[in-house]
């Protein structure tokens, strides 16, 4: 940050203005998406009322008589995405406190890099080698039709996100001061005891934002559910049964929906309600990342 | 006492466990690709073209990393010039203003939105609205808004890690504000600024979602041409499984795609301890 001078020449000040002007009109990208979303929308949200269009269970945009309800949709990207954080948190908090606390210098120098690596791999090779190992596994141990379903989603898309939480829940624990380890210790308590008395309350809220965060991605997440989850299109009655989460419906009915059809425009409003999902956890943990810090400062 | 203990211990091999578990699969996800896809994997596969009926279950896969190619080219043309300038002025002169701590948090928003989210934006803008068609350059724009974030965040912890006493000097002694960015910030910033640029140029080769929308092709020369289709590695894989093309040939362009993203992380991580390395001098 540049202190602010006064003199300034004319060419400098004008680049200035220039670059300011260009970045807010980018950073207001995201208005922009969101307006156009909801205008593409329009016709759904008029027609159909919001509420309908949430509750219905009815997905036929092609009908005769158009039904336009993602219900269904809504609940199988919320089991995905749910079950996938039921999956990974444990792990992920594991290893985030052992990369924290317990990890050999040589082993934590491994590990991080490791994560970064895993959060490079793309969501298509995820879905493809969940599809062909851990499906075919599914159908041919429990004997199933097809290994498809949503838990099958879900496996993938936790180890997917574990990186995320790792990460992220390490750094929080590492923001705990050195003083309250050590003032525990210095009690003869174990180290597993501080860990589980001192560390994890204390950087809880932290590993709850590290949580959200990542159900943020798993929401999201496309490739991964729509080659696992199986895409048909029904209320899901359980983890196990198939489903079709918003971003494999999109996805897989865009290229078919033809422009200014209410089945287009459907499409967009799914997608205008996931955008909004997606937004308020970011708000969430824009508001949860404030309170954590005047917290630790209070301490 | 004893029971203590045995709590302990149980704790100490859980995170042990779940420690240890991560490195497992990653190991697990990349042997396996080496083992199915490995055998498949020649200069032939590389630089043929795909062929065979059903296209795609002989022949290669040239096409599709040309495609790719194509794709982050266009994805860093809208990125790139947008990210530095919005990172810039953040870092810069944002404190100025009061609408910089807004910015911030629309482009942090901006990074949790999905991808298949920009791809339906994209399309309904470039694919129908602007006429472009299924096209390359309607898939680098729908890249290009995704990595945006990441490039304007990347770039703006980069300049804000500037040790803020050479911004003091270069106002001190004179030098304006344009050059000291030019000349001083920017040269001290760069690794970390590549570091970004680079992780988001990987996140646009392995992008599935927002291309299946508005660009990718079952089958493409990938000539360039910017309202042409391309084939590109992630949709390739998609297709080659999905269709049942051909498994042999799934796995192995999942290693090619795994072994080009392993790279580029590789350098990013090298990236960021050189920046480190700038920083502690």
């Amino acid at each position: 940050m540049f202190i602010k001078t006064r003199d300034k020449s004319i060419a400098e000040k004008l680049i200035v203005a220039a670059l300011t002007t260009s970045a807010i009109i980018f950073g207001f990208m995201l208005i922009a998406i969101l307006l156009f979303m909801l205008q593409e929308s329009w016709a759904v949200w008029s027609e159909i009322s919001v509420w309908s269009f949430l509750s219905g269970t009815d997905w036929r945009p092609v009908a005769a008589v158009p039904q336009l309800g993602i219900a269904a949709m809504i609940a199988s990207t919320l089991w995905v995405a749910g079950g996938s954080l039921l999956i990974a948190a444990p792990l992920g908090f594991g290893s985030a406190v052992f990369l924290a606390e317990f990890a050999p210098f040589w082993l934590a120098a491994v590990l991080r890099p490791v994560l970064n690596i895993l959060t490079g791999i793309p969501s298509v090779v995820y879905g493809f080698l969940g599809a062909a190992v851990l499906v075919r596994y599914f159908e041919s141990s429990f004997d199933l039709a097809t290994g498809e379903s949503l838990f099958a989603a879900s496996l993938v898309l936790a180890i997917m996100i574990l990186p995320y939480i790792i990460s992220n829940s390490e750094s929080s624990l590492r923001s705990v001061p050195l003083e309250y380890r050590h003032a525990g210790l210095a009690l003869g308590v174990s180290r597993p005891y501080m860990v589980w008395r001192i560390l994890l309350p204390l950087a809880g809220k932290g590993m709850l934002g590290a949580l959200v965060l990542a159900l943020g991605r798993a929401l999201g997440e496309t490739m991964a559910v729509l080659m696992l989850a199986g895409n048909i299109l029904l209320f899901p009655s359980s983890w196990f049964s198939q489903g079709e989460p918003l971003p494999a419906l999109i996805a897989l009915e865009l290229g078919s929906a033809t422009p200014g059809t209410l089945h287009y425009q459907g499409l967009f409003a799914a997608g205008f309600v996931l955008l909004l999902i997606v937004i308020a956890i970011n708000i969430l943990i824009h508001a949860l990342q404030h309170k954590l810090k005047n917290e630790v400062s209070r301490f | 006492m004893n029971r203590r203990r045995l709590v302990d211990y149980v704790q100490l091999g859980f995170y042990w466990l779940s420690g240890l578990s991560v490195l497992l699969v990653l190991l697990a996800i990349i042997a396996y690709l080496v083992w199915r896809g490995g055998p498949q994997i020649n200069l032939e596969f590389l630089l043929e073209r795909p062929r065979g009926t059903p296209l795609g279950s002989a022949g290669g896969i040239f096409p599709a990393i040309k495609g790719t190619l194509w794709l982050v080219f266009w994805a860093l043309f809208f990125s790139v010039p947008s990210g530095l300038v919005t990172a810039v002025f953040l870092s810069e002169y944002g404190s100025r203003w009061r609408i910089a701590g807004l910015l911030n948090l629309m482009i942090q928003s901006m990074a949790g939105i999905p991808s298949i989210i920009t791809g339906l934006f994209a399309y309904a803008l470039g694919v129908v609205q602007l006429g472009w068609g299924i096209s390359l350059l309607a898939g680098g724009l729908a890249l290009g808004i995704m990595i945006f974030p990441v490039i304007a965040v990347s770039t703006r912890d980069a300049l804000q890690a500037v040790d803020n006493n050479y911004r003091l000097l270069a106002c001190s002694l004179g030098v304006s504000e344009l050059y000291a960015l030019r000349r001083i910030i920017l040269p001290r910033a760069m690794p970390g600024i590549l570091a970004g640029i680079l992780l988001a140029t990987g996140y646009a080769a392995g992008a599935t979602a927002p291309i299946m929308v508005t660009a990718a092709a079952i089958i493409s020369s990938s000539s360039g041409a910017i309202f042409e289709p391309v084939m590109a590695l992630p949709y390739h894989l998609y297709i080659l499984f999905n269709e049942h093309i051909s498994m042999d040939n799934a796995y192995a362009t999942a290693l090619i795609l795994v072994v080009i993203l392993l790279i580029i992380n590789m350098m990013v991580l090298w990236l960021r301890s050189w920046q480190e390395r700038i920083k502690q001098k």
